[in-house]
């Protein structure tokens, strides 16, 4: 009975699993299927909380928006605005100094911290967690301990300036040292970050050239210049472009701690005026439209770092 | 039979139905969650956000935690009265006054029911029609009793905002440090060139001889105003029209670049900004500041010897003070409008004897200020609120000379800022930066639609 029963059933089931068989998906639409789904989250998440957002910006910024609700079509009209804002290409001048300076001391401070901590030392492994620390603590946090060093009255820093006979300066109080004195602080803040970075870089670097440089008698300077700088390259590319990055569009924290744009707008860089544009003033069209452009300037600076740096590629293409 | 019969077994799951199954299964759990994620996050049954930098909190700073329970009792009358209900929300005093929360809350229409807002901010909400108007809910009579402190929460015969206290500006002097220069009483200064030599006399390496408000900002602006009025200047004439470029404002910044430039006056503010900290610590011994201060010191150094006396005059000018100090204000696109309303003239604007206590107790036990009613303020002095010598020196000499902070929009306002900091900080010459600030001012005003700036 059973087996009588059975015969009639698979020989009806074969069809369907035919059927099946001829839905499954290949090998090659499985996998592309796998990837997608372990990707979906992040890609979900970039869509949401960071590409929508970007596209309403750019879209924002064609509008005048009281910020209370009310849009009106604009145009290029906030575009023709900030051609004319003297106070927006002021804060431009200022990033482009910021950043011009900031990103080769950062660079060459985070190597040659990453240099150092390197070696085999007693206790590397404290002196790292505390050149890393910095990073770690919030910026508002940074931002309040700074002001205090650097007070001019009573400031541990400003003071041991002062007693090395260099006379009595306000850091934070004028222009032309305040952006200096928000520079050295962020130095201070990141290097940390871009030592480990370049830590990982030259841990990445294989002993025996080092063996063999030493063996060819070369010096310290050569077997820099020769094996470190060299193979070192897509680790600098990385450094470069993220810092850079950081620069154009970071800082806002620091500033409103430290200085709140001022002295002068001496430190108001163009992130922090495209806040105040936002939430101080409610021009959200207007900061949308100076956000954008931005935006243009940072890709295309990247771009400049690609090119130059041939995206950090060694000589022979790889 | 086995196959449809009714106490057949159920075939084996198959992996794909149990992911569908598995995945249904946390899709419904999931989804009341996110629904609730969708909903307004105030919306609480008819009940009204009041947004403020008060309260409910608690700190080491008692005068900050009396100020939280006048807030907290105020609310707490309220709902035990009325049907609808309204609930305080607590803010920061800097996440309210620059950050992005209060500004993005309005733009998503999702501003608080009741809210505090400042001179500097109120045309900004007028013209955005975020306030709704309070003259229908108010007693008759209290507008007479407001005075001239109502006139910038004014648009035409309309009142849109409530003022909660009266804060004059003036100048705060260490006793000890001025003793110890060799100063006395009669060395209180009456006029600018005064003021510099006193604050040359009082300071020292790590103390300023005199502070003024060196961050760029809507406070420094309030603070430097009545330098610009003593001498008769003004941002915009009575008729509204630009009048920045003039000999006052032109002498007023004059005062406060020579004031930097000869090392008086510091560049950046001593003990982060905090009066009573820097004179304890010694980093300051002369500072301009606000009448809320005398609460600061009752609170944190009760004993310390401090005095305070008028703003010093320019040769041939005339005294003046500013006068700041928030509102409370409805919102017009909140859950209930008139509620809201009805609350902020309940709070502050009826003629009933525990309203009047209610802002009597705010400026004189919860804060220190002067009582922006007649009413209130007479009630405060015969409570004793105005005995201490400070708070009298306030109340009989600097605030007679009061007058409102302005209501000038965020263009304005940042013009003036960068001719104050161009000059003071930077040491740029005082003509060009009242040149460059008129010019602003000029442009803005042609293209201004909105209610009067004056």
């Amino acid at each position: 009975m059973t087996s009588l029963g059975t015969v009639p059933d698979t020989a009806a089931r074969r069809p369907a699993r035919a059927a099946r068989e001829r839905r499954r998906l290949s090998r090659k639409h499985r996998e592309w299927l796998a990837a997608a789904l372990f990707l979906a989250p992040d890609c979900i998440g970039l869509l949401l909380f960071v590409g929508i957002p970007m596209l309403l910006s750019i879209f924002l910024g064609f509008f005048q928006v009281s910020g209370f609700g009310s849009y009106r079509w604009v145009g290029l009209g906030n575009y023709e605005r900030m051609m004319s804002d003297p106070l927006f290409w002021d804060a431009m001048r200022i990033t482009a100094i910021y950043v011009v300076v900031l990103v080769p001391v950062l660079f060459a401070v985070s190597l040659g911290l990453g240099l150092l901590v390197k070696q085999k030392l007693p206790a590397v492994g404290a002196f790292r967690t505390a050149l890393f620390l910095p990073y770690v603590i919030s910026l508002v946090v940074v931002g309040l301990l700074w002001k205090f060093l650097l007070d001019d009255q009573v400031g541990a820093v400003s003071g041991a300036i002062e007693d090395a006979g260099l006379g009595h300066h306000s850091w934070l109080g004028e222009p032309s040292l305040a952006l200096a004195s928000l520079i050295a602080v962020t130095v201070w803040v990141m290097m940390g970050y871009y030592m480990v970075i370049f830590l990982a870089g030259l841990q990445e670097i294989p002993q025996e050239f080092y063996e063999a440089a030493k063996i060819d008698g070369a010096g310290p300077w050569r077997t820099f210049r020769s094996i470190t700088w060299p193979l070192l390259r897509p680790t600098s590319f990385f450094v470069l472009l993220m810092s850079t990055v950081a620069a154009l569009t970071g800082g806002l924290d620091l500033i409103f701690v430290l200085t709140s744009g001022g002295p002068a707008n001496g430190t108001s860089l163009a992130i922090f005026y495209i806040y105040q544009q936002a939430f101080i003033f409610g021009e959200y069209g207007y900061a949308s439209a100076l956000g954008s452009f931005l935006v243009l300037i940072m890709v295309l600076v990247s771009a400049v770092v690609f090119r130059v740096t041939r995206g950090g590629r060694f000589d022979d293409g790889e | 039979m086995l196959q449809h019969g009714k106490d057949a077994a159920p075939p084996p799951p198959t992996r794909r139905r149990f992911l569908t199954g598995m995945a249904g299964a946390a899709g419904a759990l999931a989804a009341p969650a996110a629904l609730t994620g969708c909903g307004s996050a105030g919306s609480g049954g008819g009940e009204l956000v009041f947004w403020n930098f008060y309260g409910p909190q608690h700190g080491p700073d008692p005068a900050a935690n009396r100020q939280s329970e006048w807030f907290t009792k105020l609310v707490a009358d309220w709902n035990a009265r009325e049907r609808v209900k309204v609930r305080l929300q607590y803010l920061p005093t800097s996440a309210y006054l620059n950050g992005s929360k209060v500004p993005t809350a309005f733009a998503t229409g999702a501003g608080p029911d009741i809210f505090l807002c400042s001179p500097g901010d109120f045309l900004r909400y007028y013209n955005g029609g975020v306030l709704e108007e309070l003259t229908p809910y108010l007693d008759k009579g209290v507008v007479e009793d407001y005075g001239s402190t109502l006139t910038s929460r004014m648009v035409g015969d309309k009142v849109y905002a409530l003022p909660m206290e009266n804060e004059p500006l003036a100048m705060f002097y260490d006793v000890g440090a001025w003793e110890k220069a060799g100063l006395s009483e009669g060395d209180i200064p009456g006029t600018w060139d005064q003021l510099l030599d006193v604050g040359d006399k009082l300071r020292r390496r790590g103390r300023a001889g005199l502070v003024f408000e060196t961050q760029p900002g809507y406070f420094q602006n309030f603070t430097w105003y009545p330098w610009m009025w003593q001498g008769g200047g003004d941002v915009l004439d009575r008729e509204g029209a630009p009048a920045f470029d003039s000999r006052a404002t032109r002498q007023a910044l004059q005062l406060w670049q020579d004031a930097v430039r000869h090392g008086i006056a510091p560049r950046t503010n001593p003990a982060a900004g905090d009066l009573v900290a820097g004179f304890r610590s010694g980093q300051a011994a002369l500072w301009q500041n606000g009448i809320w201060q005398v609460a600061g010191f009752k609170a944190a150094a009760p004993k310390y010897r401090y005095g305070v006396f008028k703003l010093p005059v320019p040769a041939g000018g005339k005294y003046v003070t500013a006068l700041g100090g928030w509102s409370f204000c409805a919102n017009a696109r909140g859950r209930d409008p008139e509620a809201a309303a009805r609350f902020c003239a309940w709070a502050l604007g009826s003629m009933r004897e525990d309203c009047v206590a209610r802002m009597t107790e705010w400026c004189t036990v919860a804060k220190s200020d002067v009582a922006p009613r007649t009413s209130a303020l007479e009630l405060g002095a015969r409570k004793g609120g105005y005995d201490a010598a400070a708070m009298r020196a306030f109340k009989d000499e600097i605030f007679p000379g009061g007058r409102a902070e302005p209501r000038y929009p965020p263009v304005v306002y940042k013009a003036i800022s960068d001719a104050v900091q161009g000059s003071m900080l930077a040491g740029r010459s005082v003509s060009s930066q009242a040149e460059r600030a008129a010019e602003s001012i000029a442009a803005y005003t042609k293209s201004y639609q909105g209610a009067s700036l004056i």
